[in-house]
């Protein structure tokens, strides 16, 4: 168990720079997830964790030690990856023990912490074979095995679901939440999937371009965005997000015109954009004053909810509406939200105003 | 379209390259079978049927015996070191840095040279009175005095096989760097985080990787240095006192500078077996290599 900080830590490959100035403090036992799309530099920070990559300037620290110039293999870190990475030659047994090979720890107190290992991930009927003959889910295990053995101070895990099938996904997420519970290790988890991520995390860092947009619990960063791309990465079917003006009044919906009044006001008529969630609109009476008119493109039945899709003008807009509704194309909806579930973004900046 | 027509039409589009085969390497090899049981000459009589005659010779024969000798000797050794040398240079152009991309051009040179121009080179290089091998050895003090590298039976056949390493450890090394360049970038982070130093990254990570296709260049390689004749015929001929010699320059020798046919015939299908052999071997290894992979 330890902490792990990321002081200031900045990135450039050549000209390119991938990291701007990360800032992550983790206490003991945390879960960080960090969420993003491809390309924003998520990985990067694993690598410079794991000691793969130098950043270009900043420090890391474990335990409060500065760990910058300390080779990968001294850092007590062990890693899971995309790809598994096993070492296709060797069988489970020694692709699990590897890295106690490598310190020299003898064989029978290696067996032995190999086979611990493979029971708590049910995998000691297969020690013999080799990665080739095992199914991805098999060869996952396998690859977080080789991280558990080693009781390192960190786990990395760099999209280690991705590779698999839905239902199979959501099996081992379950099971790696069941071994940080029953480990307690610090972990940083790389994915672009925020279902992970809001179910993994005891905190998400939400990056964009080599920036962390939000850090915070799963409940902070759903129901509070810090920002517009926050709000609409963070959420399925994502966050509406109409086009609207803030002025004394309140808000005025650009494609309608049609008032919302509120509590906050601008002095001066204010570009924002207003955020509702699909699963926070609803049908509305015909007495209800503040309602959204749209025009239904098609609704689609998933079971427990049903997503329609609408315009709002020129606006999409996406209800997730209560099962069983009747709902045809083409006709007319009006749809009602409280004031609470309300994200109110500075348009230009991106920016949540407090409401 | 039914089944016969198309087994007849795949006949009929491989026939005028079975024609060719069996006309310029069929009809040779059975006549070179039947020479071999005769003994004929290179001019004049057609020889007559004296059975296995020419095979008990061959076997009985010193310079047979020297002959197999020296090919396996400079077959193995220079394989060993094409193969050795030609990993660590594809290891080292592995690596990033700058001017990487001009070195790994260059490598190519010595491997696209024509034989002819490599021996040349090398006979200059070798020359006992103005080499540059003898004048760089003597300047720094290693050698006293100028020496006939290739005229000495006991430096001519390892300064051959300096040559041909030279020649074709690139093939090696361009082969061991495609290679490198298939291992998957997360094992070898994943080894490092693992604690393996960088023997173990290359044992663990990096050869079983290398070990199909380096089981490729090996096989390529031994046959074509078991049945080397170029290289040598230019630079010593087979001498000084026969010590570099091999079984080619020999089936050379019998058949056409003591116009042997018959007797030369059954030396080079013997050639051709032993070549068949190790081919068939390493096959098989390939195959067992390819099998125990992933």
């Amino acid at each position: 168990m330890s902490t792990l900080d990321l002081i200031g830590v900045s990135k450039s490959f050549g000209r390119t720079e991938v990291l701007k100035t990360i800032d992550i403090s983790l206490a003991s036992g945390e879960f960080l997830v960090l969420l993003g799309a491809s390309g924003c530099g998520k990985s990067t920070i694993m690598n410079i964790i794991a000691g793969l990559l130098s950043p270009t300037s900043g420090e890391i620290r474990i335990d409060g030690k500065r760990i910058n110039e300390v080779h990968p293999k001294n850092r007590d870190i062990a890693m899971v990856f995309q790809s598994y990475a096993l070492y296709p030659n060797l069988t489970v047994e020694r692709n699990i023990g590897f890295g106690l090979e490598m310190r020299g720890v003898p064989k029978t107190e290696r067996q032995a912490a190999v086979l611990k290992v493979a029971r708590i991930l049910k995998i000691d009927g297969m020690l013999g074979r080799k990665p080739a003959e095992l199914s991805g889910g098999q060869r996952q295990r396998v690859a977080i095995g080789r991280a558990l053995v080693r009781e390192p101070k960190i786990f990395l895990f760099d999209e280690p679901l991705s590779n698999l099938d839905a239902k199979l996904r959501m099996e081992m997420r379950a099971e790696l939440k069941r071994l940080h519970r029953l480990l307690g290790t610090t972990v940083v988890y790389v994915t672009h999937d925020q279902i992970e991520a809001m179910t993994l995390a005891t905190r998400i860092a939400v990056m964009r371009d080599g920036r962390i947009d939000q850090i915070g619990t799963p409940e902070e960063i759903y129901d509070r965005p810090a920002t517009a791309f926050v709000a609409e990465f963070v959420g399925a079917p994502p966050m509406n997000m109409i086009n609207a003006i803030l002025d004394a009044n309140g808000l005025r919906l650009e494609e309608s015109g049609q008032r919302v009044a509120l509590t906050i006001g601008a002095d001066a008529p204010r570009e924002v954009i207003l955020g509702l969630r699909p699963e926070d609109l609803h049908l509305a009476d015909a007495s209800e004053e503040h309602a959204i008119a749209a025009t239904v493109d098609f609704a689609e039945p998933t079971g427990p909810t049903l997503i329609v899709f609408a315009r709002h003008g020129g606006n999409p807009l996406v209800a997730s509406l209560p099962p069983h509704l009747q709902i045809a194309p083409d006709s007319q909806i009006r749809l009602t939200f409280s004031r609470k579930n309300m994200h109110i973004f500075d348009r230009a900046s991106g920016n949540r105003i407090q409401t | 379209m039914n089944a016969g027509w198309t087994a007849t039409r795949a006949w009929l589009l491989m026939l005028p390259l079975l024609i060719v085969m069996l006309s310029v390497i069929g009809w040779p090899f059975f006549d070179t079978v039947r020479l071999s049981f005769t003994d004929a000459r290179l001019v004049g009589t057609g020889g007559d049927f004296v059975g296995f005659a020419n095979y008990e010779r061959l076997f009985s024969s010193r310079a047979f015996r020297r002959a197999f000798l020296v090919t396996t000797q400079f077959a193995v050794v220079s394989v060993l070191v094409e193969v050795v040398l030609g990993v660590l240079v594809a290891l080292l152009l592995y690596q990033n840095f700058r001017g990487r991309n001009v070195l790994r051009a260059l490598l190519i040179l010595p491997w696209a040279l024509p034989t002819v121009v490599n021996a040349l080179l090398w006979r200059l290089i070798y020359n006992p009175e103005y080499g540059a091998l003898n004048a760089l050895l003597v300047q720094i003090g290693l050698l006293d005095a100028y020496r006939s590298w290739l005229g000495d039976p006991n430096s001519a056949l390892v300064a051959l096989i300096v040559a041909d390493a030279w020649k074709n450890f690139p093939l090696v090394a361009l082969i061991s760097l495609a290679a490198l360049h298939a291992v998957p970038h997360d094992i070898k982070a994943a080894a490092i985080v693992d604690g393996a130093g960088a023997l173990a990254r290359f044992r663990f990570v990096i050869l079983p990787y290398l070990a199909g296709p380096l089981m490729v260049a090996l096989v390529l390689r031994t046959i074509e240095a078991f049945k080397v004749f170029d290289i040598i015929w230019i630079m010593t001929r087979g001498g000084p006192a026969n010590s570099t010699r091999t079984l080619s320059i020999l089936v050379y020798q019998e058949a056409f500078s003591f116009q042997r046919a018959g007797s030369g015939a059954s030396l080079a299908l013997i050639v051709t077996l032993a070549i068949t052999v190790l081919a068939v071997v390493y096959v098989a290894l390939i195959r067992k290599s390819a099998g125990a992979q992933f």
